[in-house]
């Protein structure tokens, strides 16, 4: 692991109309990592992840490769960072292949139309996540993991090394959900860095190097999965009571009803 | 493959408009035959036929005076009103919009009523619909978000409506005002669409302007498929979405506020033409901008030849398109709403 991060956060604030969604917020990533933003709705999670993309302006200090990034054209961050939304839904119709060679925009000059080798690296980024025969698919027909997938085959083709994804499990079912998971674990394996939201304990257990817990628009703990989601956080973050078991050598959040 | 694919698309849709270009120059209340328009074309170009001279004045004043002008007009004024609704339709994230519905084509036309008014230089007339068309975007626009804060389809449409409806009634207050026996039959006539009020000079002075435009709106098309995503994700791909959309919005509300002031209110071929282009080649810009400009020009050119040789008196186009367009319009908005919702 490097020692400088990929990316800095350092006190953010921000605030929307009169209420504060931010109030402080300490961050590092570094290459290799994959961070899980743990938290309940409204804690600030998907804030934190747009104001890293510079999509919206606070206060305070966010570096992207030891620079700020006010100095940052949208172009120099995609030329860093990929961005997987949690979910797309333009009124057009774009093939699967149309949809990745967009990533590749932020590697072209102003006036520039994708090449025939912007084509090939969008499929070679297709057969990367195994899902080469969606190519000629529509967008919009497909079931939302497929969508997920075909929205971090555009990451790998934008050639970024750093993935930045809003829940990216929202609205998938039990198989698709875990299949993601698997394919985040396979992309780390090869060297891609990740910071993801997400809702769920469980996932950040099956698929963290680091949790990073916040409530109320700040952090509140930090560190590995083990050390971080025990059964006390969970009762503190969502008011619920969890076991957390071990099964088969790897921790797992067991929620328990009240009666 | 896919690059030859486009290829051929655009040469078949070219051929297509040429056909109709002939077409046009050949049909008419006189009609010049294919082996005469031929010799009149190796005259003009290799003076190599032989045409007497009364035939050649003839064909001359058919061809240079009234068709050519006409056709080119139309060409024109279909690829430029085609491009501007495929463009708006992707700067605001909505198939339902044109330059008609944001109401572009009735501020543009206040503002040429307004030239038209206080001065006879044709570039004054040009300069207050540009003026007037972009304005009247902005307060669709304007509208629109004070009613939601969230992209609405349907509150930019009715923001348009709005919008549009001002207008036209600034503009009624221009005619009641104007002399009604010059100025006010004028005013009138040209609202109604016509092409044929054209000359080659007037035509070549708008085809410039136009021509910039529609040529900076396929230059940009990558962008449009972007931004059809959406701000945010745009901007994460690496866009600079606001000058894109204020350069995009000028572009296009340039080239449809000229096609009104050469040519009055030619409604639905900003909405009908993008939408069928769409489900026959996709959504990627790349094609549908350069291939919607072909197509809204053989589409106007057809409309125009239609007004001229359906009856013994010329109906007036922007009439004929709204007639031709709303049960196009009806059937594409059938088959196209599943991918909307």
């Amino acid at each position: 692991m490097e020692l400088k991060p990929i990316i800095e956060v350092k006190n953010l604030y921000f605030s929307y109309k009169k209420h504060q969604v931010l109030a402080g917020v300490d961050l590092e990533l570094y290459r290799g990592e994959v961070v899980s933003l743990l938290g309940p709705n409204g804690c600030g999670k998907s804030t934190l992840i747009k104001l890293i993309l510079k999509l919206l302006h606070g206060e305070g200090e966010i570096k992207i490769a030891s620079k700020e990034i006010g100095k940052y054209s949208h172009k120099d961050i995609a030329s860093h960072v990929a961005y997987i939304p949690q979910y797309n839904n333009t009124p057009f119709n774009y093939t699967v292949l149309e949809m990745v060679v967009m990533g590749r925009v932020a590697k072209l000059d102003f006036f520039a139309l994708p090449s025939a080798g912007d084509y090939e690296i969008a499929n070679i980024a297709l057969k990367k996540i195994d899902i080469e025969h969606l190519s000629n698919r529509a967008f919009g027909q497909l079931s939302g993991g497929q969508k997920q997938m075909v929205l971090l085959a555009r990451a790998i083709a934008q050639e970024v090394n750093v993935f930045i994804m809003d829940e990216p499990v929202a609205g998938l079912d039990y198989g698709n959900q875990i299949r993601l998971l698997e394919l985040i674990n396979e992309l780390s394996a090869q060297g891609y860095t990740f910071l993801k939201t997400t809702h769920y304990p469980d996932h950040a257990l099956l698929v963290s190097s680091r949790v990073v817990v916040m409530n109320g628009g700040k952090i509140i703990a930090e560190g590995t999965p083990y050390e971080v989601i025990t059964s006390k956080m969970i009762e503190s973050v969502y008011d619920i009571k969890a076991d957390i078991i071990t099964h088969d050598a790897h921790k797992r959040c067991v929620p328990i009803f009240k009666k | 493959m896919r690059h030859k694919k486009h290829g051929r698309y655009l040469i078949a849709s070219t051929l297509l408009l040429m056909a109709a270009a002939i077409f046009s120059l050949l049909w008419g209340q006189y009609y010049i035959g294919m082996e005469t328009f031929f010799e009149y074309l190796n005259y003009k170009l290799f003076a190599t036929s032989v045409i007497d001279q009364g035939t050649l004045a003839l064909i001359d004043n058919i061809i240079l005076e009234i068709r050519l002008p006409r056709v080119l007009l139309a060409i024109l004024i279909g690829a430029a009103l085609s491009t501007s609704g495929v463009v708006f339709q992707a700067m605001f994230v909505n198939p339902l919009v044109s330059p008609g519905i944001l109401g572009v084509l009735a501020g543009a036309s206040f503002g040429a009523a307004c030239g038209m008014l206080i001065s006879e230089h044709w570039i004054i007339v040009q300069i207050l619909a540009f003026i007037f068309g972009f304005i009247s975007v902005g307060f669709a626009v304007l509208i629109g978000s004070m009613v939601t804060s969230s992209r609405s389809t349907v509150m930019l449409v009715l923001g348009g409506v709005i919008s549009g409806s001002l207008f036209t009634s600034l503009l009624s207050i221009i005619k009641y005002v104007a002399d009604p026996y010059s100025t006010l039959p004028a005013i009138v006539y040209w609202l109604m669409g016509s092409l044929s009020m054209a000359n080659l000079n007037e035509v070549f002075l708008v085809a410039i302007p136009i021509s910039i435009s529609i040529a900076g709106m396929i230059f940009m098309s990558k962008y449009f498929d972007l931004m059809s995503l959406g701000d945010e994700e745009a901007k994460a791909l690496g866009v600079n979405v606001k000058f894109i959309r204020i350069i995009a919005i000028v572009l296009a509300t340039l080239a449809s506020s000229l096609s009104v002031v050469m040519a009055g209110i030619i409604g639905w071929v900003g909405l009908i033409i993008p939408h069928i282009i769409r489900m026959a080649v996709g959504p990627s810009h790349r094609l549908l901008i350069p291939l919607s400009a072909i197509a809204g020009g053989a589409f106007l050119l057809l409309a125009d030849a239609v007004s001229r040789l359906a009856l013994s008196v010329e109906i007036p186009i922007g009439i004929l398109t709204s007639l031709i367009g709303i049960p196009i319009f009806i059937i594409v908005l059938k088959n196209a709403r599943a991918a909307w919702n």
